[in-house]
């Protein structure tokens, strides 16, 4: 790890300072993924700037219905809140799902969406990675993918996201609040992180002076109907390869509501309107359900590797939607 | 920088410590505290787990600077001297320790456990201590052993005055 | 010398509570300190003014090294030395059985994570980025990566340099030659060489590397000595033959190259190799001050050696009736860059890899290869847990061929007493194979899988991942036995020594049993202390720290060191107890012939004697020393492969229960019941928990753990990408430990730790092969081997 600045900020304010003045600055709150990422000299901040101890940690109630939870929420705190169970049920399951429960007393909600990708070779010094270092190349292309993008990916980059909780958050319609010197703005989850394109090291719509402090999550009603499911290599404590989140409503047999988004599979959450709207209207049948998951997955682009994660998605689409008509979505 | 923290209830602080240094880190180094463990150093273990504020967490990945002022609580906390804690007697006696590296971990997350469930006045079903030590590996017994540890000594807990 | 911490010396921590003699669950001496988190290990080591060593090491799997420029790297404030291969002053290669690797890179790296070069500074962040800064050219070169192309190519010989090209693959001349990419080519023939047979299945496999993924990392603490030696304070598998490889590469002879062991966590066979051992020495002497090293994960995956990833093809002939006819078998096991201790697990594999059945014609060939993967070695079950996965698939297929169940069939064609091995070896002792598996049929299976509204989601295919809601699942039942050799074979000095001291220390009879054996978690400290208690007749046993201050142990591997230590200490305690009552039978003053020890006195029942050893021993101590064999066995016959090569035989069976989500391709292995015959369990809950452990290891390897290679790159060192089992992933066990006595071996007991590794997983696998129909050809399975996506 190389040498830099700890500043444990007193306030917002400081904080906000800290990352405008400083290029090199890098915020700290759960520390699950950045002290990992520094250890590997991945990760090279000059200063780092502890935001633990702000008081962003409340999950409120807004007066439209929703629910506003401060980017300092722990994972677990969240995931236990009752009224994320009762309303959000998803959110408190993809959350579960993730990591160990040491990590997710650590993790914060803020880290948990701005965490990078796990992709082996970003973290690999040694390998080509144009996330890590533009122009280098990607060495997942030709070299080891079973865990990469298949979806929303360039010639550039194929590594996905790896945070189950921003699956549920994108498909409950997530607002990330952001605030910097210059002001507050609001960001629906679905474009904070973007597509690699030609920079993969640009990863959100962030600027380098913001701060997430609160993600807002609007009324839903269809959102109490609602399940994720994440199909990995071992039964805990593991990244997924493919994970869905949805929710849906249904009436005499024909879905009226649905939301539906996909993890492991893309450099960001990835929200499946393409699913939603063939959903909507049409019958609550498995093979509606495989005909909407396959619209979503049109475009997707298998390699020699991870080619499976494609039918794994449909069919993890069409076991979680059958779910749904069948059980409902209580947790 | 200087770090002030508690430790098993006890005030240290510690001059000099380099801000890359990790929480567990300064109380292996610094502290003279290695019973928390260095078995993977990224948070994919849990044998370095220890109670920050009263909540389990992975030290590997805490940042010195984030225990500044804060109650941490290690496996060397759990009994007083020339004592054993009911947890760590059941662990014994169940022979759930074979080489042990993963053991101080799992204490502290079984700790956790069952205190948590004998506030609800309950003891922890099969299902649920499996859900709560995932996040702890053991390369030695395949684990019936700790489960087996875990049982007993959610059943001796409960009988104990909270 | 203690071990140096500054963790409290707890006085009680060698002295094991009453009671717990041979057959007792007795509890572990070094148990307390481990709940309290004051056991010593390796890591834990610290010294005032110790610095800290790290490693650099080659980013290449093939290279030649132009230049090293370590300038910068000394000039980082607080290094105090960088070292390279020049600075080695001995022998500059070691190896566990051929001299093949160096202890620092000289001209070529052949394997990524080779080291090249030595820091030491005062923090261990600061040795870090020093070696970051030392500036190595490589010419950097295409790397051999499959072990058949490796042996069938035309650059064969690139790996090692061989003189000339060879394209006969079964050369004799390179048979165990350092040159050349031919390790070892093991030979077995038996019977007629053409045989013929009414059925016939034929299988290819393959098995991925599998990482030992002990949980203390390599580490030791190297402090320098005042006579110009070394103290080495070491987590190990041999101290003594780590004492032989660095006082070859320190040019020091014995006594100034002392080792003791520090606490391990866990070793499995991957701490048999040097791994931090030389270079923390080389550091000490260098800079006169203790130096710590200790490796973190990702350095763990490239700092010690891995099980052999293997490709194999086997053919079966049975008559119609379900009697093997014959096998004929090629096995190739991927060695990596250096040849570690591929020669023995090839010989391990070839002699083996049949399982343990009956066949009269045998046709195998085995080969070990040098290649630029990353080096294999030892792993617990050595050469069997990879051939198991083919032989069993192969008797699955052929019960299946034939219409028989596959139990039956296995039955059919086990060994017994009095069997023959495809070496020509007669089973000596028991072989309780059939009563094995017949055991595990009798045992009530697991509740068949809820359906609708009885689903405990946590019970099914992904667990608590919400996966699976019992739709698409199907359960599936497998079987396996293992059949491993116990202990060293082939003709090898297998021995051990022991030290065992009686006196009375405060009133008190006490033991002290010295031997160099690592404790490496699997108990043998327990082991130590019940045999003597049993022997000598007393309660407080003294289990000395293990050093080299006393003679070899031998290796805390290959099933051996109950048998082999165990019977060391029993046969220097009955040398002590030969003296106690000799010097009895003066003070009783007749030829009282049935004295014995117990409860801290010399008794004799028909005289009613009963005489406290103070009065025996006085201030005395005595003391006895004895070097301990096992019968002798014989090498191979170098075409053939036939002979007395093995001293012992485990056997254990699994059966495994899996549930199987078919859509989603997700395994829950329901049940693992296990049945193994031990000779005899001289503590049964450790034999337990050997099982549990190594059943653990075998489920590990079948669904999820494997080192991945890719143009001799690792691609995942890391458990956060390298996985190993949960508990959510373990399964509730049944056992049945079998105690038929071997004649041959101390108490009758039989090496108990690597049989379950064995026949775990092909039991996992059969299990979903019957589940799915699918034939699963390679291990490990993946979600989507299962989903045909």
């Amino acid at each position: 790890m190389r040498p830099f600045t700890y500043l444990s900020a007193p306030d917002v304010t400081t904080a906000l300072r800290a990352i405008a003045t400083e290029p090199g600055a890098r915020l700290l709150a759960g520390g699950t993924n950045l002290v990992d990422l520094m250890r590997q000299d991945v990760e090279r901040p000059t200063t780092v700037v502890d935001i633990s101890t702000l008081p962003l940690d409340e999950v409120q109630e807004l007066p439209a219905g929703g629910l506003r939870i401060g980017a300092l929420v722990r994972n677990s705190r969240l995931a236990a809140h009752p009224a994320v169970r009762s309303r959000y049920p998803v959110l408190s399951q993809a959350v579960l799902s993730g990591a160990s429960g040491q990590l997710r007393n650590m993790a914060t909600v803020g880290g948990n969406l701005l965490q990078r990708t796990r992709c082996p070779y970003f973290a690999d010094g040694t390998a080509a990675c144009n996330k890590r270092d533009p122009g280098s190349g990607c060495a997942a292309i030709g070299g080891f993918h079973r865990g990469s993008a298949v979806l929303g990916t360039s010639e550039h980059c194929i590594a996905t996201h790896p945070s189950d909780m921003a699956v549920a958050l994108v498909a409950l319609d997530a607002v990330v609040e952001v605030q910097s010197l210059r002001g507050t703005r609001r960001i629906p989850l679905a474009e904070l992180h973007v597509l690699p394109g030609d920079t993969p090291d640009v990863e959100t719509a962030l600027d380098p002076d913001e701060l997430v402090t609160a993600v807002e999550l609007p009324a839903l009603p269809v959102a109490a109907s609602s399940r994720y499911r994440k199909v990995r290599d071992r039964a805990s404590f593991a990244f997924a390869l493919v994970s869905v989140a949805a929710a849906m409503e249904v009436a005499d047999g024909t879905v009226t509501a649905a939301r539906l988004a996909l993890g492991g599979v893309a450099a960001r959450p990835w929200r499946a309107h393409l699913a939603e709207r063939a959903l909507v209207g049409a019958p609550a049948t498995e093979e509606d359900f495989r005909r909407a998951a396959t619209a979503e997955l049109a475009t997707a682009v298998g390699r020699p590797q991870n080619a499976f994660k494609i039918e794994l998605a449909r069919r993890t689409v069409v076991a979680t939607l059958h779910q749904l008509t069948t059980e409902g979505g209580a947790a | 920088m200087r770090l002030t923290c508690t430790v098993n209830g006890d005030r240290h602080e510690v001059d000099d410590v380099w801000e890359g240094e990790s929480l567990l880190y300064v109380l292996r180094e610094r502290m003279g505290l290695p019973g928390s463990k260095n078995a993977c150093e990224q948070g994919e273990c849990g044998s370095c787990t220890v109670y920050l504020d009263g909540v389990p967490v992975c030290a590997c990945l805490v940042a010195a600077g984030q225990a500044q002022g804060r109650e941490v609580g290690t496996v060397e906390g759990l009994a007083g001297p020339g004592e054993l804690h009911p947890v760590q007697e059941a662990f014994l006696e169940a022979g759930a320790v074979q080489c042990g590296f993963c053991t101080p971990g799992l204490l502290v997350a079984t700790d956790d456990l069952v205190r948590r469930s004998r506030a609800e006045g309950r003891r922890p079903a099969d299902a649920e201590i499996r859900e709560a030590l995932a996040g702890n590996l053991c390369r030695c017994t395949g684990y019936e052993k700790i489960l087996d540890a875990v049982r007993l000594a959610a059943d001796r807990m409960a009988g104990e005055a909270r | 010398m203690s071990t140096p911490t500054r963790t409290p010396a707890g006085a009680p921590s060698s002295v094991g509570g009453p009671g717990g003699r041979i057959g007792d669950d007795a509890q572990r001496p070094d148990g307390v300190l481990k709940v309290r988190g004051e056991f010593a290990y390796a890591s834990d080591l610290w010294m005032d003014d110790m610095l800290w060593g790290v490693t650099l090491r080659s980013p290449h799997p093939y290279a030649r090294i132009r230049s090293v420029d370590v300038g910068p790297a000394l000039a980082v404030p607080g290094v105090h030395a960088v070292l390279t291969s020049d600075d080695v002053p001995g022998e500059k290669v070691y190896g566990l059985e051929l001299a093949d690797q160096p202890v620092l890179a000289l001209d070529v790296v052949r394997y990524q994570g080779e080291p090249v070069a030595l820091v030491a500074a005062d923090h261990p962040d600061t040795a870090r980025r020093a070696a970051a800064r030392i500036v190595v050219d490589y010419d950097v070169w295409e790397p051999v990566t499959d072990a058949r192309a490796a042996l069938g190519h035309p650059t064969w010989n690139q790996v090692h340099d061989a003189p000339a090209a060879v394209t006969e693959l079964s050369r004799e001349s390179a048979h165990l030659h350092p040159h050349g990419n031919l390790v070892r080519h093991l030979k077995v023939r038996k019977g007629d060489p053409e045989p013929t047979a009414d059925v016939v299945v034929v299988g290819e496999y393959e098995v991925g590397m599998q990482d030992q993924a002990f949980l203390g990392p390599e580490s030791g603490l190297a402090v320098p000595g005042e006579d110009g030696g070394v103290d080495l304070y070491v987590a190990t598998q041999w101290l003594h033959v780590d004492q032989r490889q660095i006082c070859s590469a320190l040019a020091m002879p014995p006594e100034k190259v002392r080792l003791t062991l520090a606490g391990v966590g866990g070793a499995f066979g991957g701490r048999e190799d040097l791994s931090m051992h030389v270079h923390a020495c080389l550091l000490a002497l260098h800079t006169g001050k203790p130096v710590k090293m200790s490796y973190n994960r990702e350095e763990s995956f490239f700092g010690h050696v891995h099980r052999h990833p293997a490709t194999m093809r086997y053919e079966h002939g049975a008559t119609r009736d379900g009697d093997l006819v014959y096998v004929k078998a090629e096995i190739f096991l991927d060695g990596g860059a250096y040849a570690s201790s591929t020669p023995a697990v090839v010989g391990n594999a070839g002699t083996m890899g049949l399982g343990p059945y009956v066949v009269p014609n045998v046709h195998v060939d085995c080969y070990g290869a040098y290649t630029n993967n990353p080096p294999c070695g030892a792993m617990r079950g050595f050469g069997s847990v990879q051939t198991a996965f083919a032989y069993e698939a192969q008797m699955d297929a052929l019960a299946a061929e034939l219409g028989m169940d596959p139990v039956e069939l296995r039955c059919r064609n086990a060994m017994e007493l009095g069997s023959e091995t495809p070496t020509g070896q007669v089973v000596d002792s028991p072989a309780p194979v059939a009563e094995l598996l017949r055991r595990l049929v009798a045992m009530p299976l697991p509740p068949e899988p809820a359906t609708g509204d009885d689903v405990d989601l946590r019970h099914m295919p992904g667990g608590v991942s919400n996966t699976t809601h019992g739709e698409g699942v199907r359960r599936g039942v497998g079987y396996a036995v293992a059949y491993k050799n116990v202990a060293f074979s082939e003709g090898f000095d297998d021995y051990s020594t022991a030290r065992v001291r009686l006196e009375v220390v405060g009133g008190e009879a006490v033991a002290t049993v010295h031997t160099a054996a690592a404790e490496v978690g699997q108990g043998l400290v327990t082991v130590e202390q019940q045999i003597a208690r049993t022997e000598l007749g007393v309660d407080a046993v003294v289990v000395h720290p293990k050093d080299t201050a006393v003679g070899s142990a031998g290796s805390s591997s290959a099933s051996r060191q109950t048998y082999v230590t165990g019977g060391a200490v029993k046969a220097a305690c009955e040398a002590v107890r030969g003296r106690v009552l000799e010097r009895a039978r003066g003070l009783v003053g007749r030829p009282a012939g049935d004295l014995r020890l117990d409860g801290g006195k010399v008794v004799s029942d028909l005289e009613g004697v009963a005489l406290p050893l103070a009065d025996v021993l006085g201030d005395d101590a005595v003391e006895e020393t004895v070097e301990w064999r096992h019968r002798p066995t014989q090498a191979l016959d170098p075409d053939t492969g036939q002979g007395f090569a093995h001293v012992q035989y485990a056997f254990s069976a699994h059966r495994a229960v899996v549930d199987v989500d078919t859509e989603l391709g997700l395994v829950k292995v329901v049940e693992m019941a296990c049945t193994q015959d031990v000779g005899k369990a001289i503590n049964p809950q450790a034999v337990v928990g050997q099982i549990q452990g190594g059943t653990a290891q075998g489920l590990g390897l079948a669904v999820m753990e494997e080192i991945l290679v890719r143009d001799g790159r690792v691609q995942n060192p890391s458990f956060t990408d390298y996985l190993i089992p949960t508990v959510l992933d373990m399964p509730p066990m049944r056992i049945e430990v079998l105690e038929y006595a071997d004649p041959h071996a101390p108490y009758g007991l039989r090496g108990v730790g690597e049989a379950p590794n064995i026949s775990s997983g092909p039991a996992v696998l059969a299990a979903i092969r019957q589940a799915t129909g699918l034939p699963l050809r390679r291990v490990p399975v993946r979600p989507e081997h299962l989903t045909g996506t």
